[in-house]
């Protein structure tokens, strides 16, 4: 496990709708599949929404959602609306 | 071409940063290239379609006996053959698909909804018999009254689009139905605080009109469906795999039982990441059994696909004495068209993302009116917020007398600066394009009369994704290089180069193509600046692969351990792992060409695929100078001189990355002095063709001087940032703020042509 929790922050406002407006956690996660698993065992049906909808930015790199992503200790994670370009 | 590289870190690289021909412009020149409409075949019949004369009505009923009647008509379609979808929002917000909605702008329901709607389609043995057939059918129409103005469809009053639709974003939710598809804020700090502690604030408000993308092919495609259900397409788009999930969705069909072939693409600049008329077509085709190719015009671009948003706007900042932002605040209502759908997320995210400020609220309004849906347009929505920032950040310069580029310098945002969407900067780059401009001779090059300069900058996000590569070894060692990109701005080059730089062999050993959706993996639209950081490193990735099989066939054929094989410099050397990986020249090195040849004794033909979800696309910033001449006669605006400063990471093919940046601008100087859509009363488009509709042709401009900042990004194998989007954000402030700093008058509506100018100069108003 982590040394330290990450922190994950939601700022699609659609999250809303899941949490009851909560925005920010302290999730003890190795990799991007545990801070999902964990928001969705707390909020029914956010980590689908996450994984559809979100891109994320850990520790201010933007990612499309992915299970893979390994963290480190501490590290920051943002759910943000994915971006789509012309 | 006077082009500057500012390259702090420059490898020593043999192949990236070159600028070798390019592979399509031969046939592009001499007529050969097949776009969407040179695509034909035995038995094919013309598709045409019926468009809306009313900008709001509702249908009553649409008669097609007659045109069914008329001899050559083979099939005649409404949205009764497509199936009916439902109603949900799926996808990402800033993209949110909502495929009943997509359904109804491909072929009105219920209702119209801007002029040009498509309301049926016939296909037929010829054109002509095509469009005498539309003229039989009769569509009958409850004219209702319409709305275009973003500000006017936000009224109390204002007749609504849907009758049912509530804002999303707001709680709780509003009782009443408006056309404010959604509300967004995003927020950082404390907006109050932060303006209470301000020495100057400068409040302004803006208007953009919605601009067309201006791509000079229109939309056309070819469709073919085979007895067993099956469906085949040919058309240009930016995405063929989107056109293929798109028309399969839309069709009732399964995915795997649409193939698309990608067809050369005459411009897209966003504006063909969505469908128009391959649904159409390939349901004509479905229903008349024969293949169908329709070709719009240029009056159907205009009136019938998707323009950026025109927007309402309003920005606020405060400011310290000696030049620290403590506050910005920004209301941005976006027109989305005829359905939901602008990108005025993206505008609230990027509008202040250039600059270090620690309280900021940003709030957004998706609003639907009678026109066109809006469509993406280079860099989304940035560069409509970016005009009003950066137009308020010039005036808060004038205002505490401070230096304009010194001033975003002051407050760039670096490594580490929060953002008002949440994460930190992860990369540099701003400061180094202001600092380019800095030290350019123009920034301090004198003006005479009526001439102004003006400076301002932007920020794109530039996105990664999903993308797939395939690389296989010729038996004469030349190799192909597939991916699932359409190459709108130089992509195959950019992949041959790379994959070159990669395999270690000379560019011309090495053809790009595109591959159609049956022959590679699931690939993204050609978007957001992504291809040759995404794309790109999925061919870096896929011809590492092929290397390393080429050491292991190496080993076999000298019968050495795998790992006493290494590729350098376009060839497999032996060397001894025992002993640091020393080269022993125990044997010849074995070239790419001698492996190839010596293939079906070691294992057979030397393929190797990747696939990547890349994430790590680092932004992009430009700062854009320009300067102008004004007549004060005729208020007609000169560009005389245009300067821009781009990050780009690394420069694949420097001339495709140069002409990103100075087409870019060219399409912002348009944005900024001429285009706007003209309507009549009743919402009818009256300038809907290129006479009309004032694109900048060369004879309008300068030649436009590119600064390519290179700041590698580490997340890429040769640093490579989206280099095709961020050159149009700051360009209209910049030529605003020009005219303000020659005449003294800040115009704060986009286009700024000629009446405008004049009305300005009468006003007496001071900028």
């Amino acid at each position: 496990m982590a040394d330290a929790p990450a922190r994950v922050v939601l700022i699609s406002s659609l999250c809303g709708h899941y949490t009851g407006g909560a925005k920010e956690f302290e999730i003890e996660a190795q990799t991007l599949y545990d801070v999902i698993r964990e928001l969705d065992a707390r909020y029914p049906g956010l980590g689908e929404h996450l994984e559809d909808e979100t891109s994320v930015a850990i520790d201010g790199e933007i990612h499309e959602v992915g299970y893979y992503h390994q963290l480190r200790p501490g590290c920051e994670i943002f759910f943000i609306p994915k971006i789509e370009g012309g | 071409m006077d082009a500057k590289t500012i390259a702090p870190d420059q490898k020593a690289l043999k192949v990236v940063g070159t600028r070798p021909v390019r592979p399509d412009g031969a046939p592009k020149v001499t007529g050969l290239a097949r776009y969407g409409a040179d695509f034909s075949l035995p038995g094919m019949l013309w598709g045409d379609i019926l468009r809306s004369p009313h900008a709001h009505a509702r249908i009553r009923s649409i008669d097609t006996s007659k045109a069914r009647a008329l001899p050559g008509v083979k099939a005649v379609i409404t949205a009764a053959d497509f199936p009916e979808q439902k109603y949900e929002f799926v996808g990402p917000e800033r993209v949110a698909i909502n495929y009943w909605h997509m359904t109804r702008n491909v072929m009105a329901r219920e209702k119209v909804l801007y002029e040009g709607h498509a309301v049926a389609a016939v296909a037929a043995v010829s054109r002509a018999v095509a469009a005498a057939a539309l003229r039989l059918i009769a569509v009958d129409y409850e004219v209702l009254p319409h709305v275009i103005d973003v500000d006017a469809a936000m009224a109390p009053d204002a007749p609504l689009l849907f009758e049912d639709m509530i804002t999303r974003g707001i709680e709780p939710a509003p009782d009443k139905p408006s056309n404010i598809s959604k509300r967004v804020e995003l927020n950082l700090g404390d907006i109050e605080a932060g303006f209470a502690a301000a020495d100057e604030i400068v409040e302004m408000n803006f208007k953009t009109a919605p601009v067309h993308q201006g791509y000079i092919e229109p939309h056309a495609c070819l469709a073919r469906f085979d007895s067993g259900g099956q469906g085949e397409l040919w058309s240009a788009s930016q995405g063929h795999f989107v056109v293929r999930a798109y028309t399969a969705q839309l069709l009732g069909m399964n995915i795997g039982d649409v193939l698309v072939h990608p067809a050369e693409i005459g411009g897209g600049f966003g504006g063909k990441t969505v469908i128009y008329v391959e649904p159409v077509a390939a349901a004509l085709s479905r229903k008349s059994g024969h293949p169908v190719k329709i070709m719009m015009s240029r009056e159907d671009v205009f009136k019938a696909t998707g323009p950026t948003s025109g927007s309402s706007m309003t920005v606020r900042i405060g400011v310290k004495k000696d030049g620290k932002i403590v506050a910005a605040d920004g209301l941005f209502k976006f027109q989305a068209g005829a359905f939901p759908g602008s990108p005025v997320m993206n505008a609230t995210m990027c509008g202040f993302a250039p600059y270090n400020i620690a309280n900021v609220r940003s709030v957004g309004y998706d609003v639907v009116s009678n026109r066109p849906k809006s469509a993406a347009y280079r860099a989304p929505g940035s560069p409509i917020s970016a005009f009003a920032v950066e137009s308020t950040m010039d005036a808060v310069a004038v205002r505490i007398g401070m230096d304009p580029l010194k001033f975003r310098l002051a407050n760039a945002s670096r490594t580490g600066t929060p953002t008002a969407w949440g994460p930190k900067h992860a990369h540099e780059g701003y400061a180094e394009t202001l600092q380019a401009l800095l030290d350019h001779p123009a920034y301090q090059a004198p003006l005479a009369k009526n001439q102004g300069r003006g400076v301002a900058s932007g920020f794109w996000f530039n996105n990664g994704g999903e993308s797939c590569a395939t690389v296989h070894v010729n038996e004469d060692g030349t190799v192909v290089v597939a991916t699932g990109s359409m190459d709108i701005g130089g992509s195959r080059a950019s992949m041959a180069i790379m994959a070159a730089e990669t395999l270690g062999i000379a560019y011309d050993r090495v053809r790009a193509i595109v591959a159609d959706t049956a022959s590679i993996g699931y690939t993204h639209v050609t978007g957001g600046s992504r291809v040759t950081f995404a794309t790109g490193m999925a061919v870096v990735e896929a011809c590492r692969k092929v290397t390393a099989e080429l050491c292991a066939r190496a080993a076999m054929i000298w019968k050495v351990d795998r790992e006493d094989a290494v590729w350098e410099d376009g060839c497999a050397r032996h060397v001894d792992k025992n002993d640091k990986g020393k080269s022993t020249g125990k044997f010849e090195p074995l070239s790419l060409k001698a492996i190839a040849a010596k293939r079906a004794v070691t294992g057979g033909p030397i393929v190797a695929e990747a696939a990547v979800n890349a994430g790590g696309a680092a932004p992009g910033f430009a700062s854009e100078l320009c300067e102008v001449e004004v007549d004060p006669e005729t208020g007609s605006v000169k560009v005389l001189r245009f300067i821009v400063a781009q990050d780009v990471g690394r420069a694949i093919h420097p001339s495709y990355v140069e002409g990103q940046l100075q087409g870019g601008v060219v399409q912002g100087i348009g944005w900024a002095l001429n285009e706007e859509y003209i309507y009549d009363d009743a919402g009818r488009l009256l300038n809907a063709g290129f006479l009309d509709y004032r694109i900048p042709v060369a004879s309008d401009l300068p030649m436009i001087e590119t600064i390519m900042v290179e700041v590698p990004n580490p997340n890429h194998p040769f640093g490579v940032k989206g280099a095709g989007e961020v050159n149009i954000v700051p360009t209209m402030a910049a030529v605003a703020n020009a005219i303000n700093h020659a005449i003294g008058r800040r115009l704060t509506e986009l286009p700024m042509s000629p009446p405008k100018v004049l009305a300005a100069l009468d006003s007496g108003a001071k900028g």
